[in-house]
This record gives C-alpha cells, structure tokens and sequence, in this order.
C-alpha cells in the first residue's frame, strides 16, 4: 500500500515533468480524455473504447483520480475545463497540461459506477504492461478471471516477455483459468492439469463448473484430481491461517490483560477501572491523531508519524490516570479486595461518564496510518500489517516487562513488596511508592493496549466493558501472581478459540472456550501457573 | 325529568369539551432510547420528531391543535418500554406514539399497544413477517431494502453471495428471506456463502455467518470471505449491527480485499452511523435505504434546511449541535408524523379506529425521499435507492427504483 501511494505520488510529479512539455502524441489521448469526463454517455462509452489504443500514464492517473475525486470540471468563460488535481490547491487542465488555480470554482466530477467498471478494464490493460511486477498480476489476474475469449491471446503473447518468474507464474495461470473456458478439449485438459498441479485457489470454481458441464470423461477425471489436490492444499492454508489468527487474537488478549496480571495478579487489586485505562489510551491515540491532522493534514507524510507519538503518549496518559486512581482510591483498600471490588468499579462508570461528556456518546473514528494497512499476501495467506505489529508488540511486553521486573533494581523492590510488603519496608524499601509506580505500570500497559484495539477496533466510551470479562479470565487461567502464566493462556485461548470457530462458527466457539475453562477451573482451581503471592488468599 | 337529565349531561358534555378547547394541543408520544447503548441511534430520532412538531405547530397544527409532544426514556430495556407505552397510553392518553429502533422494543411495546387499542409508528428497517392492526410500519421492509439490493447485485454480474450479520432477529430473518430469493433467481447453494444450519428434517432454518454483538475479531470470518472471493463476481450482504462494523470493515481493508474486487453492501450504516466509522475503508462499498441525504429534490433540501436551522435555534437539553446528518430513519420518522398529520385531517377525528380507516384507504405525502404511501397492510409505499459510499460520509445514488411495495411476509414465498 505504502508502496503504491509512492510509486502514485512519483507518477503525479511525474505527470507534471510530462506534461509541460506535452508531445505530440500525448495530446490526443488528452483530448480524448478530456471528452471522456464531459461527454454524453454515448460519447462516453466510445471514448473508452478508444483508449484502449493508448499507452499513456496520464489514462491511468486521470482515471484513478476521477474514481476519487481529484478531477473536477471548471467552466470560465463559457469554457469547460477538467482539471486534475496534483497536490493541496494545485490543479492541472488535463487538455493543455498547463497549471490552473480554479480559485475555488471547481466542481468535483465523478465516473458513474458503470462507466468505471469499463474504465477498469482500460486501466488493468495498461497495467499489463506496467513496469511495477505487483500491478501486471493484479491486471493479468483480472483479465483471467474474467474469462473472456478476446484476452486468450492478449495474455499468451505476454508470457514470454516476462523476466520475473513470480509475474510470469502468474500470466500463465491466468491463461489457464482463462482456457478452461475458451480452450480446445486438449487445452482444457492441459489447463486443469496444470492449474491442480500448482493448487490454484482461484481457479477452483472455474474447475468446478468445467466437470459440472462438460460431457468428457477424461476432462472429469482430471478435474476430480485437481479440485482435490486444490481443496487440501486450502485445508492447509486454512489451518496454518488459523493459527496466525489465534496468535494475534492471542496478542490481543495478553496486552489487554498483562496490566491488569501486574496491578491484580501481583499487587491483588481487583481492578474493575482497568477497562477504562484501555479506553484511555484509545481516546490518546485519538487526540494525538486529531492534533497531527490539523497539524500536518490528513494524508501527508508527517501525519503519517502520529501512530509512533501516539503510542508513549497512550502509555503515559493511562499510567498517570493510574497514578491518581492508586493515590486516591486504592492506597486505602490494599488489604481489602472486595471494597476494592466495589470502588474501582464506581471509578470505572466515572471514567466512562466523563468521557461521554467530553467526546460524545457516540464511537469516534480513528483511521490507521498508510504503513499499518495493507498485508502482506504469502502462501495463499494473509498477513495484515497492523495484526504482524500487534504480535510484534505483545512479544516485546513480555520480554520488556521480564527485563524490568528481574533485571533492575526496582523489579527486585517490586518481587520483594509483592511477596512481603511488612518485611520488604522494614529492610528500607519504600513500599508506598513501589506500589504506586507498579500500578502506573499495569495501568500503563492498559494504555498501550487501548492504542493497539483503536488500529483494530472501535473506540468509544464503553470499549473497555468488552474486554475487562476476558482480561480477568486470562489472569485467572494462566495463574494469579504468574506474569508467564498470563502470557501462555492468553496465547492459549486466542488459539483454541481461532482453530474452533472454522468449525462451530464465532458465537459457539467463544461459548465453548468458556466452558473449557469452567471446566479446566474445577480440576486446576489455581490455574496453570499456580503461586503464592500476596493475592486474594491472604 | 328526563329531558332535564339530558340537558345537563349536555351541560356537563360542553363544559368538557370547553375545557379541551381552552388547552387546544394534542398528546403525541416520543418513545426512544435516550440512555443505554441504543441512544447514539434513537436520540437523533427523537431530535428529528421533535422538529417534525415544531414545523407543524408553526404552520397551525393539526385540526387546528398544536401538537404537544410526551418524551419518555426507553433507555434501551426492552420491558422498560412496555411500561413507558403504558405510561403514554394510559396516564398521559397520547392520541399515537413514534417511536422504537429495535425489533425486539417493538415486539415488547406490541400487546401493550393492542390491549388499549394505541397507535404506534415504527420507523427503522426491519424483519417483517409481523402486522399488528395498532402499529404502522413506516420502516423499510425486506421487500424495499435486501431484496432491490440483491437485484441491484444480480444485474451487475455478481455470481457469488456471502451473508454475514449478528446473530438476533433482525439479520438471521432477512438472510433466510434472501437465501429463498437467491435460490429462485438461480443462485445455486455453493454460491450463498457464510454457511447454512438445518433442522433434523433438511430444512434450512439459518443462512449466513452470525457473530455476536459487539463482536470484535473478524479475521476468520474475512479470511473465509477472501477464500469465497477469489474467483471474482463475489460480494457481501452485511446485516451486521452497530459497532462490530468498526472492526470488520477494518479487517476487510487490510486484508487487501476492495469494493472493487468484493463489494459489501450494508443495511444498517446510514449517514448517520457513518459519523463513527473509520471513512476510508468503507469507500465504495454500497448501501439501500429508502432515503439519502444527498437525494436532490427540493423537497429534500427544504427537509435538511429546517432540520439543521432547527438544531441552531432549538434549545432542547441533550441535542447534539455539531456535524449533524440526516438519514433513512430518521426521514421516515418524520414521513410518519405526516402520513399520521394528513389521516387525522381526512378522519376528522383523533380517534385511533377513524384514524387507522383513513390510513389503510391509503395516504400519500410528498416527504424527502419522495412520494410516499400508506398501504392497507400498514406498510409504505416508497422509493428505494441504492447508494455508494463516498469519502465524505455521504452516499452518490446509483440506482432508483420507484413505489416499491411494502409487503411484509415475504418467507417461503420465493419459489425456483
């Protein structure tokens, strides 16, 4: 994604360069263009059919951007010109190539869907000779899929043109989709063979629909072979998919719950607020977002940036409201659980109140930044940016928060307080702000965790409510006092709930993790991990 | 003796009537959530009745009675509103009630509505397969939003269906009713994705993937759509409700799927959900409604004009000023206070019985969204009108289809 928008932005200069100096055999595709957006419907449809003799990028820029509304129409002296739009208050006339300031007069012009269904299709016969490998197969795919009788030989006299193996694999089974159709029986035969033996997803409908209508029993044979090479090749993938999936539903799990492992697993607050904290970093990433916007603007490259502020800022941000919470509420129930029970969730209906108040009832809307979306696609699966970030960070705050609880000084006062708070004081320690600082801590990562569910998820005033249920279930399950013990069950959980649902759908699967865990509860009351600590029991 | 008894109860008749006369305004109900998870939709409801009266009042009410309207806090529990439907029926004698969102609140309200013979009308896109003789159902029916989505779907190529929708009453009804239509219009089963569950007997009793509320992890779901997809002419029905939409859309967009590749076409983002929803990965994915706001008709941008001088001036606590929007239900609510407005004047009477008569002989208003009509089978007749989503939260109208029926039974009478 990040690599289109460049490659779009060097077009767009590109364009510029082109265009002031506009050549000779440009300005007919530029007419022809220009007719495109003004014209009547007829003059419309032909026009389309006209570009196809064309090769120039401009087709292809002013296309996209009439998708999106960057071509707009200027009428000035009875005149009318199109103009595309190349950056913030810059507009070019897409006839003369000269640079235009429309002075706010310009009025947005937009493809109808039908239209832009055959512009489609121009631009994916540009983009079969495109000079970017990812946009030819998108093209060539495109072309094959459609399985038209005229691209047969557009597709096979490319084939051979193509260096990269990846584009070339890809021409060729775009022709063999394409042949099962239009292909001589032998060709069929070959096509069906070739695409079952390469385990083409695409292609398994296509197979489908030969065996259905065609009367040869060979031709049926092998498309009986390929649909099942193809069908266990998608059993694979789709297992190996459920497995990425449970490791990332299981990242979610374990940043949403390792705060609440630190501030209920080790210090035995039962923190019924910690939701909200998640919520808090959801509303930072919001504001931080909001001031980069007007900063910057939507879009540009420094906008770009917010997600990485927006991170320690969530982080900090929950851990201060922490702070507060411990030194005006909790630092009086240490010893009393249920009180604490009863407290934190009055603060957590607080929280929620106030953020009604200041942001509305209403969800708002954060979007992810370019480099987060998009994914990559491996072994017909696939990998979404923000997802691969996600276990990417999960991992880090499991290695970061065992370095600072066994490597420094202060996780050796936090170890001592935890298991002793009397004795840890009378050898000197400041049990007080050892506490403090612990809860900042877990609340903190709350923080975090609510900056991660805004790429994913929704932010609103109640987001914190759909996750404090499962967070107490991981802490619970993995062993209240055990940070390891968190880490595996939530990990544990996101798998078993992902490797399930393919089978008994979302709701059945969520209703069976929970009795796996009733039942896991009744034979190991103390959870995976169980520790004495300062917890509940005491 | 007997004629000066009736003399007085003649006396005593016009001393009531004196005193109605001296107050002059009629009773209407406005039962919507303004508290709970249902507020964020049905407050811009009661924002739009509320407007809806004053407009009327302004230009003298109805049968010469301003109207003056009772607003009581459903706040999203369902038996709550049956009270507060006994409440405005009984206690306050309200001559109708506008009002519910949800299926379930309309269902809730119903026999309390049936018992002291009200009148209800109920304004958001629903199931159907329900006709009570004290509701009119101003709301989209299946027939007047899935189904011309569906034809819209068929007559540009789409092979390939996948349905998907939380899991309550609402989208498990309307995917069964378009699986029976996509059959009949030749769909085969291996074509209607999202899976099927059947009874011991074979028959299909639920079409589609279903999540829970508020559901938030939609990777196996899009992973499951992609697989569907990926020999094109593919496309979503979503009748997936409220928030859980955040999540999926986002899901959708990363995994690289686009409107292009698979369109998804949703009947429960209106312009206004739009407001919470992350605008670019929705772009180009399309939505059916009865109304839009960018529909350009006169009528309509006097409609939007007022509402939004309205929300400048009016001082109503607790009505949200800003980037305000108008949509689907809320226009039918105020078609509603209409078609209701002009029965009353044709019936001569607020009786609810003379009322109901002159709405089933079939009203017509001139609303934002065109001519509707108040059929016999206390549904609508109204246009519908596919849209795509724009940047901006609006929607560009691709497809109109005039005076559609409303026909709310519509189940088991699909056949190939």
């Amino acid at each position: 994604m990040t690599l289109t928008v460049i490659l779009r932005r060097l077009f767009l200069s590109a364009l510029f360069l082109i265009v002031h100096q506009a050549s000779a055999d440009d300005t007919a595709a530029r007419q022809l263009l220009t007719k495109l957006i003004l014209g009547t419907s007829d003059e419309q449809a032909q026009a389309v059919t006209d570009l196809y003799d064309y090769g120039d990028p401009i087709i292809k820029d002013v296309i996209s951007g009439w998708r999106v509304g960057e071509v707009s129409v200027l009428e000035r002296d009875g005149k009318k010109m199109v103009l595309l739009k190349t950056g913030e208050g810059a507009y070019l006339d897409i006839l003369t190539g000269q640079s235009v300031d429309p002075g706010g007069q310009e009025k947005i012009s937009r493809a109808k869907r039908k239209l832009r269904k055959k512009l489609r299709r121009v631009v994916d016969f540009l983009d079969l000779s495109s000079s970017d490998p990812a946009e030819r197969i998108k093209a060539v795919y495109k072309l094959g899929l459609s399985q038209k009788a005229d691209y047969v030989e557009v597709i096979r006299e490319r084939i051979d043109r193509q260096k990269d193996e990846e584009v070339k694999a890809a021409f060729q089974e775009s022709l063999s989709i394409s042949l099962l159709k239009n292909g001589s029986p032998e060709e069929r035969l070959q096509a069906v063979n070739e695409l079952g033996g390469i385990e083409s997803f695409q292609a398994r409908d296509f197979i489908e629909t030969l065996k259905k209508e065609t009367e040869n029993e060979e031709l049926i044979q092998a498309a009986e072979k390929a649909l099942a090479k193809i069908d266990s090749a998608q059993k694979w993938t789709e297992f190996y998919g459920s497995i990425v999936h449970g490791l990332s539903t299981g990242s979610v799990l374990l940043l949403v719950s390792y705060g609440l492992a630190i501030t209920f697993g080790l210090m035995g607050v039962i923190n019924m607020a910690h939701g909200e904290f998640i919520a808090i970093g959801g509303y930072t990433v919001y504001v931080v977002q909001g001031w980069f916007a007007s900063a910057y603007g939507v879009g540009s490259a420094g906008y770009e940036w917010y997600f990485i502020v927006a991170l320690p800022a969530a982080f900090l941000t929950a851990a201060l409201a922490g702070v507060l919470l411990e030194r005006s509420v909790i630092q009086f129930l240490y010893r009393r659980p249920l009180e604490s029970l009863l407290a934190t969730w009055g603060v957590s209906m607080i929280i929620q109140q106030l953020i009604r108040l200041k942001f509305g009832a209403a969800n708002v809307s954060v979007s992810s930044p370019e480099w987060l979306s998009g994914s990559i696609q491996a072994a017909g699966l696939s990998l979404s940016y923000n997802r691969l970030f996600l276990i990417g960070f999960a991992i880090f705050v499991i290695f970061g928060t065992w370095l600072l609880l066994n490597k420094t000084s202060w996780g050796l006062h936090v170890r001592a307080t935890m298991q002793n708070r009397l004795m840890a004081s009378s050898l000197g320690i400041k049990s007080t702000r050892v506490n403090m600082m612990t809860f900042a801590y877990g609340s903190g990562l709350a923080g975090l965790a609510g900056a991660f569910l805004s790429q994913i998820g929704n932010v609103g005033p109640s987001m914190g409510q759909t996750h404090i249920v499962d967070s107490f279930m991981v802490v619970v399950v993995g062993g209240v006092g055990n940070l390891m013990g968190a880490a595996l069950s939530s990990m544990g959980m996101g798998m078993v709930q992902q490797l399930l649902q393919p089978f008994i759908g979302p709701v059945m699967g969520k209703i069976t993790v929970l009795l796996v865990i009733i039942l896991f509860l009744q034979f190991k009351p103390g959870g995976l991990f169980p520790s004495r600590s300062r917890s509940l029991e005491d | 003796m007997k004629s000066y008894l009736k003399g007085a109860l003649c006396a005593a008749a016009s001393l009531f009537a004196g005193s109605a006369q001296a107050e002059d305004t009629v009773k209407v109900g406005v039962l919507h959530s303004l508290s709970g998870t249902m507020a964020i939709s049905e407050t811009s409801l009661r924002d739009v009745l509320l407007y809806t009266f004053d407009e009327i009042n302004a230009s003298g009410g109805v049968l010469g009675k301003k109207i003056e309207p009772v607003v009581v806090d459903g706040a999203s529990d369902w038996p709550l509103f049956a009270e507060k439907a006994k409440e405005l029926l009984v206690k306050e004698k309200t001559a109708v009630t506008f009002g519910c969102w949800t299926s379930v609140s309309r269902k809730s309200v119903l026999p309390v509505y049936e018992k002291n013979n009200g009148l209800l009308f109920y304004p958001v896109q629903y199931e159907g397969e329900e006709l009570s003789k004290n509701i009119f159902y101003t709301a989209e029916a299946v027939g007047q939003q899935a189904i011309p989505a569906v034809d819209y779907l068929l007559k540009e190529g789409m092979k390939k269906f996948y349905l998907i929708g939380t899991d309550y009453v609402y989208p498990q009804t309307t995917n069964l009713v378009l699986f029976e239509y996509l059959l009949s219009k030749g769909i085969p089963v291996e074509n209607i994705g999202g899976g099927l569950r059947k009874d011991s007997s074979g028959k299909v009793i639920s079409a589609g993937n279903y999540t829970p509320f508020g559901h938030s992890d939609f990777q196996q779901i899009v992973a499951d759509i992609k697989k569907f997809s990926a020999s094109g002419d593919a496309c979503v029905i979503n009748t997936i409700n409220g928030d859980a939409n955040v999540p999926f859309f986002k899901e959708f967009a990363a995994s690289g799927l686009t409107s292009e590749d698979c369109p998804v076409v949703s009947f429960s983002i209106s312009e206004d959900e739009f407001r919470a929803l992350p605008a670019k990965d929705l772009v180009g994915h399309l939505g059916c409604w009865t109304y839009f706001m960018s529909i350009d008709s006169p009528a309509n941008k006097k409609f939007v004009k007022g509402f939004q001088d309205w929300l400048k001036k009016t001082d109503v606590p607790g009505v949200v000023k800003e980037n305000r929007v108008t949509c689907s239900p809320m226009v039918l609510s105020y078609n509603g206070v209409h078609l209701w407005k002009k029965a009353v004047e044709k019936a001569g009477s607020f009786d609810v019985d003379k009322v109901r008569a002159a709405l089933q002989s079939g009203i017509s208003f001139d609303g934002p969204g065109g001519t509707v009509t108040s059929q016999k089978n206390h549904h609508v007749t109204k246009s519908v009108f596919i849209g795509e989503t724009l940047e901006n939260g609006q929607f560009e109208i691709l497809e109109t289809m005039k005076d559609v029926y409303g026909e709310p039974f519509l189940k088991g009478t699909f056949k190939k």
